[in-house]
């Protein structure tokens, strides 16, 4: 396992200290647009998170993991529109639904590895979004779904900027527990394993294609509750959710923080949306920038941004371990 | 019966295209062990690029040439800036990332350069149409037809019977082989890149004039390409233009007789079924990572 802080004690105090700045800009910012922005960006980097089960986990670039994500965003919009169900109802009923996607796409797609798999899950996701655009009786066909009645998460009201930022921080610090628990698992050594030399773990009796699977359906609910948590903020559902653009934003988000990180995936979202609201991007031009960011971390740092940071901190400290 | 014919002629004047792109993506597999998720944007380029000439003047016989030989120019950069120092030694989904990250790169480019909203190719044979018979098919299509099967039979003759062609297969079969033997193996494999991409470019402003010019036009041309090429088996060329003919007629049938909305479907679930139970594809051979 890598971790960027070598000692405990330092981790305690950053992690101290990140949850001190995140309660302070939740109580101290007044501006409503760029903390409902912020909590948006909360809630995609529970998406980035689930993106990095596959690409840091078990090392399969999942172009199609937007799927999941939509099924989290239609099963909350179909819930609390069609079925009038309170919000956390069709939050938990979607995340369950996804689970059951994941375990039948998983059964049939993850025997295959590579670009193959990338393919073919990339494939699943035009195929749903071609569903969606043809099923209006469910989805409300190509203009998506809206007119939600004011959403709610247990009591907490999320159209308020400020509980919509606290609700999804708290998501996200929950997940990110949990994943960094997984990691420290048994099954977060077998996936590691899978990842490192799937032959080699078959061999020491690890069944690669059930940790797989595994791994697979763990990182679905978490793509569904981002896809649900992001209703809030954008009001609409429309079928561009499974637009493979979707999962490319979470994935240069992963692959900018490290996905060898537990929480690099949320320093890669907060760089995603903090550097284009300074600089006024375009989402056209934000996409260029990063993607040609990527191109560059890959050929000079494999390892994301994180692994250059840490790179120069052992320059600096003179360390040679 | 008249309707049968007219979608078998659509679906075979549809698949030579296809067989065009195809025959890009699987010689950057077979020659690279690449697969290049960039394919499709050099497709994109390929129409822009005939977009741009004609708008300077340029008639459209005369663009298309010229359209390929920038599309060979930038698929020659982006080879040696950045192909060859990143793809060796990333492992593999280093090249899926970067060769999609370029992808990427190169759309926003045309969204920023042109727009968003697709933008009419103006093509010698406008709404002409010759009729055989009871069946009707559009001139430009007729075109497509001719230039994508002389131009794939003129390939496959110079891969057959040219030094450099044999040098490429040798280079296929065997780098080391083929390094120990004299031959410039980065010399091979560029030049299999810039062809690769170069017939991407050249569908492209092939199909520009039909489906006009927009900047995710790579994306739908890279998921046909790859569905062809699955079907056909990764790497082999003739695979690819079987491939490409069955998928082109397959789509024709569905459109006609099932339903025109769901025909983007259909593909896939062709590919999943392929990779699902003959995952060497109809020539390839058995080499695909499986557990």
């Amino acid at each position: 396992m890598v971790t960027a802080i070598p000692f405990p004690f330092a981790r305690i105090v950053t992690t101290a200290v990140v949850v001190a700045a995140v309660v302070l800009f939740g109580m101290l910012v007044d501006n409503a647009f760029v903390i409902t922005l912020a909590g948006y960006t909360f809630a995609f980097s529970l998406f980035a998170l689930s993106i990095n089960v596959m690409l840091g986990g078990l090392g399969e670039v999942p172009l199609g993991q937007c799927v999941f994500f939509g099924i989290g965003a239609y099963g909350a919009a179909i819930g609390m529109v069609t079925l009038k169900l309170p919000f956390e109802v069709a939050l938990l009923l979607s995340m369950a639904a996804s689970v059951v996607a994941a375990a039948l796409i998983g059964m049939l797609t993850l025997k295959l590895t590579g670009a193959y798999f990338s393919i073919v899950s990339w494939g699943l996701s035009g195929v749903a979004m071609v569903a969606a655009l043809n099923l209006p009786d469910l989805t409300g066909g190509p203009l998506g779904m809206f007119g939600f009645p004011p959403i709610t998460l247990l009591g907490i009201p999320l159209s308020e900027p400020r509980a919509y930022f606290f609700a999804c921080a708290g998501l996200l610090a929950g997940a990110v527990l949990l994943m960094a628990a997984v990691r420290d698992s048994r099954f977060g050594a077998a996936i590691e394993s899978v990842r490192q030399n799937p032959h080699l773990a078959r061999s020491v009796g690890v069944d690669v294609f059930r940790e797989r699977l595994k791994a697979f359906t763990l990182s679905a609910p978490l793509a569904a509750l981002a896809g649900a948590l992001c209703v809030p903020y954008t009001q609409i559902v429309t079928p561009e959710v499974f637009s493979v653009s979707n999962t490319v934003d979470a994935l240069l988000m992963v692959l900018l923080g490290g996905s060898r990180l537990a929480v690099g995936p949320i320093i890669g979202a907060l760089i995603f949306s903090i550097i284009p609201y300074f600089f006024d991007m375009d989402p056209n031009v934000r996409v260029l920038v990063f993607s040609g960011a990527i191109i560059l971390v890959m050929m000079f740092a494999p390892g994301g941004l994180h692994q250059m940071a840490q790179a120069l901190v052992r320059r600096f400290s003179g360390g040679a371990r | 019966m008249a309707l049968l014919l007219q979608t078998l002629i659509n679906g075979v004047v549809v698949g030579a295209g296809y067989a065009v792109i195809a025959v890009g993506l699987t010689l950057v597999f077979g020659i690279l062990h690449l697969v290049n998720f960039a394919h499709g944007a050099f497709f994109a380029l390929g129409a822009y690029a005939v977009l741009l000439s004609i708008s300077v003047g340029v008639p459209y016989l005369l663009a298309l040439p010229l359209a390929v030989g920038m599309v060979a120019v930038i698929g020659f950069a982006t080879e040696t800036l950045v192909i060859r120092r990143s793809l060796y030694g990333v492992g593999n989904n280093g090249s899926i990332i970067v060769t999609f990250a370029l992808a990427q790169v190169f759309m926003a480019l045309l969204l920023l350069v042109f727009g968003p909203n697709p933008l009419p190719v103006s093509a010698p044979f406008g709404q002409t149409s010759l009729s055989l018979g009871n069946v009707v098919v559009a001139a430009q299509r007729v075109f497509i037809l001719v230039v994508s099967a002389t131009v794939l039979a003129g390939f496959g003759l110079w891969l057959a019977r040219s030094v450099k062609g044999q040098q490429i297969l040798a280079v296929a079969q065997n780098p080391k082989g083929a390094l120990y033997s004299g031959i410039n193996v980065p010399l091979i494999r560029s030049l299999s890149f810039v062809l690769g991409v170069s017939a991407a470019g050249l569908a492209g402003g092939l199909l520009a004039p039909i489906i006009t010019a927009f900047p995710t036009m790579g994306n739908n041309s890279l998921i046909t390409s790859f569905i062809v090429v699955i079907l056909g088996g990764m790497g082999s060329i003739s695979g690819a233009m079987l491939g490409a003919l069955l998928i082109g007629v397959a789509n024709a049938l569905f459109e006609t007789y099932a339903s025109v909305s769901w025909t983007p479907a259909l593909g896939w679930v062709m590919v999943i079924a392929i990779l699902l139970f003959a995952p060497q594809g109809l020539r390839g051979k058995a080499q695909l990572h499986r557990y």
